[in-house]
């Protein structure tokens, strides 16, 4: 057991000021943020899930589907099967914005966090910016490979798409709209601060109310079908959508990314001003 | 350095709210160790919490080094803390953990091994701190609050779950960080622990300081002493001592004399030829002293009435 004192250690003596070495700032919060995500496994586990849900079932899709597609039975678009996957992915995305935050508070490591960085609006944007990246990145990347595992079987059946316009589009925008759910679920995890809480509330306002409120009759319902976050946001995502009724790839990536911000202020507001 | 004005924090609740820290002074002085004890339920793991801005006082202000702790431009840099062994992710080596803070403070990176040596924990670095037993946990907490090398050290409960050896080692790096001038602030619910490690005393019971003194002055104030007297003839022995003025009681086949030492009791009675089976300066603990303070202000009181001061601090 080794009991070196710290001045032998490090041969300088306490109590000095603190002006020796740089002020760390928002930069530093990111690189403790960076290190934090990429050394627990579930990061790893959650983002390959993303990769082999995401291009796996869209060139599953694409495979199973392509002569129906070109048949003149077909009444959906193969635009619309070419992202395919990325609908079941984004449940991975969830998974990953929800830890990054939320086991912080399960295990009580947010204390060791808010220690480290007292400016806590830092934590919330080191976070956000991390998770939203990386899942652009990846979400981009699973839509591309998608897309060459199913464009293979649409072209056989001679239906492909040129990766260009809408398709690409609907790349990048994969990896937005998985990029956009890592950041509301972030938010929703800083407010919520609990796991289990953070993916069934988002799952929930995502998946299944964002059907439930076509049961909602007339123009409202119309509008609140277009208007919750994972019908607004999911259109970018896909080079033809499955719902005609949803906004405009951009303008509904818009209304997403507005409810997003929207959470992520109440967010930053309720994280510095509650207790850790 | 830290300094409390008035600090206060009150919980709301059910029936209203819950005062945990009740407007209390106090500072603690760098190059000494300060314990900071009390019964469960205290204050003070909550007076800590607001030491390090994690909790935000209801009213009052507590400073580090003459600032609130989120004005810290490098806070790990000028206070370390060990708030409890369980703020760590159990999926990340200590390795990892201790990396990342020293990513948020600008620390060099060669801390990481230099404090895991320090706790011995080398040899364990790359495991996940979920297999850590409690003990190990308190140790990579060490190793975390030392990363900065700062000049304020706060450990909440260090020794808890630690062998002998480590509650030794502890107390070791306790006086040796203050030896190097350092401010340390320990808490603990047990005194017997403190007055090993501690010089200067902070008790808090139901959120007031009840003493804020040096170890010595603790002992002498609250510590009674008596001596203790056998004689064959005791009413002999009580009629001499009483004579001089001195606070004598009988209590079974015993007398007791406060007032005087041992050596001053056996003159007295050899002077005055009265024979002594027993003469023994007789001590209450620094346990029981406590306790006694602090009768009042327990929380939570076991049937028997006694106190109950062990188990979590939470």
């Amino acid at each position: 057991m080794s009991t070196t004192t710290l001045s032998a250690v490090t041969g300088q003596p306490p109590a000095r000021d603190l002006t020796d070495g740089p002020t760390p700032g928002f930069g530093r919060a990111l690189q403790a943020e960076w290190v934090k995500l990429r050394t627990v496994r579930s990061t790893g586990w959650t983002l390959l899930a993303t990769f082999v849900l995401g291009a796996g079932l869209t060139i599953l899709m694409c495979g199973l589907n392509a002569d129906w597609l070109a048949s003149p039975k077909a009444d959906e678009s193969p635009g619309s099967f070419i992202t395919w996957g990325m609908m079941i992915a984004q449940i991975c995305a969830v998974v990953l914005g929800a830890l990054v935050v939320t086991s912080e508070y399960s295990t009580g490591m947010i204390r060791s966090t808010f220690a480290a960085v007292p400016t806590r609006g830092r934590v919330v944007a080191a976070k956000a910016l991390l998770v939203s990246s990386v899942l652009f990145v990846v979400g981009t990347v699973t839509a591309l490979v998608g897309y060459a595992g199913g464009n293979w079987f649409l072209d056989r059946a001679g239906i492909g798409m040129p990766l260009e316009g809408d398709v690409l589009r609907a790349m990048f925008g994969s990896g937005a709209f998985l990029a956009g759910i890592g950041l509301f679920t972030v938010a929703v995890g800083f407010i919520l601060r609990h796991t289990a809480g953070t993916i069934s509330a988002v799952l929930a306002l995502m998946l299944i109310l964002g059907n439930m409120v076509n049961l909602v009759p007339g123009t409202l319902g119309d509008w609140l079908v277009k208007l919750m976050p994972g019908n607004a946001g999911s259109a970018i995502s896909t080079p033809v959508s499955f719902n005609p009724d949803v906004l405009g790839p951009w303008t509904g990536f818009g209304v997403f990314g507005l409810e997003t911000a929207a959470l992520l202020v109440l967010a930053w507001v309720l994280v510095r001003r509650r207790d850790a | 350095m830290i300094r409390a004005h008035a600090l206060t924090k009150r919980f709301p609740g059910p029936d209203g709210d819950r005062v945990a820290v009740d407007g209390i002074d106090f500072v603690v002085e760098p190059g000494r160790v300060t314990g900071f004890l009390g019964p469960n339920g205290a204050g003070k793991s909550t007076t800590m919490r607001m030491i390090l801005g994690l909790d935000a006082p209801t009213s009052g202000s507590v400073t580090v080094n003459g600032h609130r702790y989120a004005a810290s431009p490098a806070p790990l840099r000028e206070i370390g803390a060990l708030l409890d062994a369980h703020a760590i992710h159990p999926g990340r080596s200590a390795r990892d953990h201790l990396r990342w803070l020293a990513a948020s403070n600008g620390i060099p990176t060669t801390r990481v091994g230099e404090v895991l040596e320090q706790v011995g924990l080398e040899s364990v670095a790359g495991q996940r701190a979920g297999r850590f037993s409690l003990g190990m946990g308190q140790r990579l907490g060490i190793a975390a609050s030392l990363l900065g090398d700062p000049p304020v050290i706060v450990l909440d409960e260090p020794v808890n779950g630690l062998d002998p050896e480590g509650i030794r080692w502890v107390r070791k790096l306790a006086r040796e960080l203050a030896d190097e001038g350092r401010t340390v602030f320990i808490s603990s619910h047990l005194m017997s622990e403190m007055a090993l490690m501690a010089d200067h005393l902070l008790v808090i019971g139901r959120g007031s300081i009840l003493a804020d003194c040096s170890m010595q002055q603790f002992m002498a104030d609250h510590a009674a002493s008596y001596v203790r007297i056998k004689a064959p003839a005791l009413a002999d022995a009580q009629t001499v001592l009483s004579g001089r003025g001195l606070d004598v009681s009988q209590v079974d086949a015993e007398l007791r004399v406060g007032g005087l030492d041992a050596a001053g009791v056996g003159e007295l009675l050899g002077a005055s030829g009265v024979v002594l089976h027993e003469l023994t300066l007789v001590r209450a603990s620094l346990e029981d002293a406590f306790m006694t303070l602090t009768a009042d202000s327990v929380e939570y009181h076991a049937h028997s009435g006694a106190p109950v001061l062990e188990g979590a601090s939470r």
